[in-house]
Order: structure tokens, then sequence, then C-alpha cells
């Protein structure tokens, strides 16, 4: 028999993982996505209630929170994709620059290596036959 | 606008436009013509104010107030906007202008290539507008406004020169020492205007005060406090100290300024305010004493200055103490005797005096800058019509007979004199003072001669300053000498001594009238006092005759005897001195002591401020700018917040 209990242990579990995975991960879109798994915690204690109390008002909120979530992770990721814009780089610690004066920025021992974008593909220019690489040598076979 | 009401404002409103008019010449590039404004909007204001005499003298009123404009009200205090004109007041601005006039045409040729010259004039013709203004104001705050307004000008023109030290010192005493007079001087108004009925309007007070009699104690101090203000601007013992230093501007302005006009401010209050001090004899004893103690010392100090201009500006101080000694008498005597025995002197040492000063200039002018009687002499040949129109001035001064300044200071010696034979309280003390009065008479026929002969006897000397300039100045210096000069001589026996025009004049004014009623002063006859006139004659010869004897050889040389008191009028009695060790020490202490206080509180504040710099330094570093940082912080805190809760709010 599940109880509520197993609801709340999940949903714990849950809220737990995307915890530490914020606390700890420092590649931006990980973080969001962490923070929507926390969310989804608390979506789950709100399920486990309402179907324990036997009403709806927890399978509202959960509406709401979904609604809130959704708009929430529009502007997160438009927000990530314009940092990543500006410095190339997803590392959540290299935008200190809201710190203090005078505090040194904090750097990490190890740095996050920083990945070098892939080049943007281009077309072959007019008129020239384009040189295949071996996957689309491959795909043409 | 033939109405005398209509004539004031036009009188009031050319010397602004004209200062207008000259700021606007200077600043577009045409400061050589700066000096047309003034001498017309001058000699315009000046017909008026001749005709406006003339108006105010025929028919049966006398005196016409304007419409009251307010100006400003704040509860019971409601200042308005009005002007007088009374035989008091077009005298006065006749005065005022027709000098001036002359004193721009002789400016224009001083001033010549002056680099401010548009400056100068534009201030000038602003100071003709505070002074006419301060004439014709019928409301006490009106008055002060032009009065400060006359301080300014007289502030910026001593101070003209300013990149000297020595000028921008002088204009700042100036400025600070009649300050201290103005302060007594608003206090008096405050308190007339308590006891006044609400009233600041000059005319409305006089016949509130007229129909109420007020407080005696109250009054003596309201008229001693408003003496305070006269006593700063007029430049009396003890607030004589700044006139001296004033020769520091150019001396024109000296001439209109500190001579013949704004000095002269303080004598015209009290001439205005005859109806309060008519009621108040002991402060009236009190403003005797003050104007005869200066009349002394000054003239005391003037014996042994070098400075021609400070010989003159001594003589200044010492003559507007004679006025107010004649003012001292109002009440004891009627006041209208009293007031036109001043009012005639003033009339008469403007042009005097106004003369001098612009000889001194015309002096000046040749000798490159130079001042001291000593390093020149013997300029008879040199400069004839300097030397004719200052032995006229000088002759005046001394009161030589038939002269404008014997006629005038005659009256003010009668004026003593009746007041110490009447039947009021203290005539000793005007016994006193009228003895006073004779010596100081004698000290300046002797002074005055002094300064004459040392210029303009013996071999001729000229500075080596004045180069090519060492010759007589050019028509447009001398004609206002000359005009200056038939005024010194005749203006005196033309006013008064055969026709009484002038105390007949002036007899009209309606206050000085109330000022005959409040008194209950009988009526002085006028008749020539021949013991008076025969003594003043006799010290003046004398003295004449003494500087004659000491100086004919232009240059002094003094008898062993005498020297030491020589040498005390040479530094001023120690006046200023005392007065930096009696008042200016103690003050610099007194700022030192708050200075340190300052330092004190200074540090109590920054010792506040800097706790929260403390910790804000140590807990800056958590705002590190690390977002996992703040989640953690924020986290933490919640477990913190969360298990407060659960173990002891739902224990």
């Amino acid at each position: 028999m599940i109880t509520l209990w197993h609801y709340l242990a999940v949903a714990a579990a849950l809220f737990g993982i995307g915890l530490v995975g914020f606390l700890t991960r420092r590649n931006m879109i990980t973080m969001f996505l962490c923070a929507e798994m926390m969310l989804q915690g608390v979506a789950i204690n709100f399920v486990a209630f309402a179907r324990y109390h036997g009403n709806l008002h927890g399978q509202v909120f959960v509406m709401f929170i979904l609604a809130v979530a959704a708009c929430e992770a529009g502007i997160a990721l438009a927000l990530v994709l314009m940092l990543y814009k500006r410095g190339k780089s997803l590392d959540a610690s290299d935008w200190q620059s809201l710190r203090e004066l005078g505090v040194p920025p904090a750097i990490d021992t190890v740095p996050l290596d920083i990945e070098k974008p892939e080049a943007e593909p281009t077309l072959a220019p007019a008129g020239v036959r384009p040189t295949l690489t071996a996957s689309e040598e491959a795909a043409r076979v | 606008m033939s109405e005398p009401l209509g004539l004031a404002p036009i009188i009031l409103a050319l010397p602004l436009i004209a200062a207008i008019l000259a700021a606007i010449c200077s600043r577009i590039g045409l400061a050589k013509i700066a000096h047309v404004p003034l001498i017309l909007a001058c000699a315009v204001a000046a017909v008026l104010a001749i005709l406006l005499v003339l108006k105010v003298g025929e028919g049966d009123q006398h005196q016409w107030v304007s419409d009251p404009i307010t100006w400003f009200a704040a509860g019971n205090l409601k200042v308005n906007f009005t002007l007088t004109v009374d035989p008091l007041s077009s005298i006065m601005l006749a005065m005022v202008t027709f000098i001036a006039t002359w004193i721009a045409i002789f400016s224009s040729g001083y001033m010549h290539g002056d680099k401010g010259y548009g400056r100068y004039f534009a201030v000038m013709s602003l100071f003709v507008f505070s002074m006419c203004g301060l004439v014709l104001a019928n409301n006490f705050l009106l008055l002060v406004a032009f009065w400060e307004g006359v301080g300014l000008c007289s502030y910026l023109l001593v101070g003209y020169y300013f990149e000297k030290p020595s000028a921008a010192a002088a204009a700042r005493k100036a400025f600070l020492v009649t300050r201290i007079g103005d302060t007594g001087f608003l206090l008096g108004i405050f308190l007339l205007w308590k006891m006044g009925g609400w009233n600041t309007d000059l005319t409305v007070l006089f016949q509130y005060l007229a129909q109420n009699p007020p407080d005696q104690a109250e009054l003596t101090t309201a008229c001693l406090l408003l003496f305070c203000g006269a006593v700063g601007k007029s430049a009396q013992f003890p607030l004589y100290v700044w006139l001296p230093d004033a020769m520091e501007g150019p001396t024109p302005v000296s001439a209109l300024i500190h001579a013949a006009t704004m000095v002269t401010a303080g004598v015209y209050l009290l001439a205005r305010c005859a109806p309060l001090f008519a009621m108040a004899p002991d402060a009236q004893v009190i403003v005797a004493w003050i104007g005869g103690i200066t009349a002394l010392l000054a003239a005391f100090i003037a014996l042994a200055q070098t400075d021609l201009k400070r010989v003159l500006a001594y003589s200044t101080v010492s003559q507007l103490g004679f006025m107010f000694l004649a003012l001292g008498t109002a009440g004891v005597i009627s006041p209208v005797f009293a007031v036109t025995a001043a009012m005639f002197h003033l009339f008469t040492h403007a042009f005097f005096k106004a003369l001098l000063f612009l000889t001194a200039g015309s002096v000046m002018h040749a000798m490159g800058g130079v001042i001291d009687v000593r390093r020149f002499g013997g300029l008879r040949k040199l400069m004839p019509v300097t030397h004719l129109t200052f032995l006229c001035g000088a002759a005046a001064l001394a009161g030589i007979p038939l002269l404008s300044g014997f006629w005038s200071k005659d009256l003010v010696l009668e004026s003593l004199a009746a007041a110490s034979e009447s039947d009021r309280p203290y005539t000793g003390a005007y016994f006193a003072l009228m003895l006073i009065a004779f010596l100081t008479a004698f000290m300046t026929a002797f002074y005055t001669f002094r300064a004459y002969f040392l210029t303009f006897w013996g071999p001729e000397r000229i500075p080596e300053e004045a180069g090519h300039h060492a010759h007589e100045s050019p028509a447009v210096m001398t004609i206002p000498l000359l005009v200056l000069a038939v005024g010194a001589l005749f203006v005196g026996i033309v006013a008064e001594p055969f026709t009484h025009w002038f105390s007949h004049f002036l007899g009209h004014t309606p206050s000085l009238e109330q000022a005959t009623l409040a008194s209950g002063a009988k009526a002085i006859e006028h008749h020539f006092n021949w013991t008076i006139a025969g003594l003043s004659t006799g010290f003046a010869l004398g003295g004449v005759l003494v500087a004659f004897l000491m100086y004919r050889k232009g240059t002094e040389t003094l008898p062993a005897a005498i020297e030491p008191v020589f040498a005390l009028s040479r530094n001023k009695l120690y006046v200023d001195e005392i007065y930096n060790a009696a008042i200016v020490k103690p003050a610099g202490v007194l700022a030192m002591l708050a200075k340190a206080f300052d330092g004190f509180l200074d540090a109590l504040a920054r010792l506040t401020s800097s706790i929260p710099r403390f910790i804000g330094e140590w807990v800056r570093p958590l705002q590190n700018g690390l977002v996992q940082f703040y989640a953690l912080s924020m986290a933490l805190g919640l477990t913190v917040f969360v298990a407060f809760v659960v173990l002891r709010v739902t224990r």
C-alpha cells in the first residue's frame, strides 16, 4: 500500500537532490534544472496532501505552480542565453560583478574548463561543389 | 506730470536706468561712454529736484505722500512702498542730485582710462538711486532697504581697487562697522513698530505717537537705537573708525559718498524722526554729547595727519559731529531751529567738502597718486585753479566770515547757546558742548589751513611718481571745481542770513511742526547773534593765523613742546589700537575657542559615524557576488528558522 509517507519521502528526496544540485553545480542550466526539481518536489507534496485530505485545494495550487514554473523557465532561460552571449560561459561564478567594492572575487582553485564553442556551420559559396565531411559522406550512402 | 508726487518717482527712476545702462555699456564694450548715462540722469534729476523744491515751497500744501503699495505683509507687519515729498526731503534731494552731477562730470575726467570705468559709473548710478530712495522713503523698512543699498554701494566703491589688500580691508571694515550700527537701527524700528500701533509708515507712525503718547523710557530706548544706526552710517564716535579708512576708494567717491551724501544719511534720519527725538530729552542730550565728543576727537586727530584725504575725512567726521550737536538740541529749543541748523550745515558742508575732496583728487591726479602732504608742496603756481578752489573750500570750512561755513556753523552755535539758556534740564551740558564746539571751530580752521599751506605754499616740490602728469587738471575736472567753489562761497549767504529762505522753507515741514508741538519749545526769533558770530570769527581767524605762522614755509617743523601732542594726534589717539586690543583680539580668542569646540563636536560626529562603517567593514565580505553562496546562506537561514519554529513554537 502506498501511503502518504511514501509520497512525502519521494517529494523530500526530490527537493533534497534539487537543493544539493543547486548549491554544488555552477553550470547555470543545471542550476536552473535543479531549481525546477525542487519545485516539483513541492508540487508532489501538494498533490499528496490533496489526495490525503480528499479535496482539490492542493491540486489547484499545483496548477498555479506549473503556470508560474513555465513563465519562470522562459525568463530564466532567456537570461541564461543573454549571459552566455556576453561571456561565452555558463559558469555562474564568472558573474561576480555585483559583489561589494573591495571584496576580492572568489576564484575556484579548480576552475572549470571554459568550453570553446563550436564554430557555427557555414554554407559553401555558390557555384562550388561542397566538400563533404566524413559523417555527411556516410549519410549520403 | 508737474505735481510734486509725479516728479519724485521720475527722479528716483533716472539714476536706476542710468545704472542699468552703464552696466550694459560696460558689458558690450562701450565702457568708454559709461559716464554719459550717469551725468545725464543726474543733471535731469537735479533740474527736476530744483523744480520740486520750488513747487514744494509755494502754496499751502507742503507734504505729499504717495498712495501706499504693499511691498510685503506678514501678520501685524505691513510694509508699504510709499514716497513722501516735503521741504526736508526735497531740499536733500536737490542737494544730492546737484552735487552728484558735478562729481559725475569730475569723475569722467578723473577715472579716465581706468580699467573699471564701466563698473565705477554703474555703481555710482546705483548709489545715487539708493540715496534718492533713502531720502524719499516714507516707510521705515523701505528706508532700511535703501539705507543698506547705499551701504552696499559704499562697500563696492571703497573696495573699487580690490586688488589692493588695503582697499579690500577698508571696504570690509566700512561694511562691518556700519553693520554694528544697523543692528541697533533695526531693533529701534521694531520697537517703534510695536509702540506705534503696528505701523511702519513714518507719517502714520508719527501721527499715532502724537495722539497716543508712548512710555518715556521706551521712547528714549527707541530713539537711542535709531541713533545707533545714525552713529554707524554718519561715522560718529565710537563707530567713526571706518570713514578715514574708506579713503582707499577713488577720490570722487570720497567726495560724493563719504563727505556730501551718504554719511549725512544719519543726520537726515534724525531730522526726519525729529517728532520722536523732540519728545525724548534724555536721548537728545546723549545725541548732543556723542556729536560733541566726535567733533572734538576727530578735529584733534585731523591736526597732524599727513595724508591730505585723511585730514579731510577726519574733518568730515568732525563736521558731522557738529550736525549732531545741533540735532541734539531739538526739543530743548524749537526743533525747527535745531533741525534747520543741522540741515543747513549739512547743505553747506556738502558743497565745500565735496569741493575740498575734488581738489584733493585733482592734486592726487597731478601728483601721480601721491597724497602725502610731506612729499609735495608749493603747488600754487603749478595748479592755479585747484589752488584757488581749494582756498575757497578751506576758507568756507574754516568759517571765514561771509562764506557758507560761517553762516551754518553760527546757526549750530546759536542753537547750542539757545539750548544752554533754556528752561529745560541739561543746560549745563549744552553750555559745555558749546565751549567744545568753539574749540573745535578753532581746530578746524587750524588743520584746514595747515593742509592748505603744506600743499600749496613754500618752494615747489613734486614727487617723482608725478612724471608728466604734473600740470593743472583738464577742464572736465576744473569746471566742477569752479562751480562747487562758487557754491561753497555763496550758497550760505544766499540761502539764509538775510532772506531766511532756508529756515522758512524747512519750517513748513509738517513733521517739524509736529515736533515743535510735541516738545512745546518756544520758536526762536531769527536774529543775528553778534556775540557768537564775533567769537566764532575770532576762533576761526585765530586758527588760520596760527596755521599761517607755523606752516607758511610749506613744511612741518614742530616746536619740541607740542611734538608729543602732535604724535598723539598723528597716531589717531591710538583708537584703532585700543579697538584692536579691546574688541578684535578678544573676538579672535573667542573664535579660536569656538573653533576648538567645533573641532570637538566634529570628532564626536566622526566617532558616531565610524560605528556603522566598522560594522560595514566587517560584514562586507558576505556580499561576494556568488550565487551559490547566497543560495547556501538562504538555505541555512531557512533551516535555522524552521528548526526554531519546529522545536520552540510547536512544543
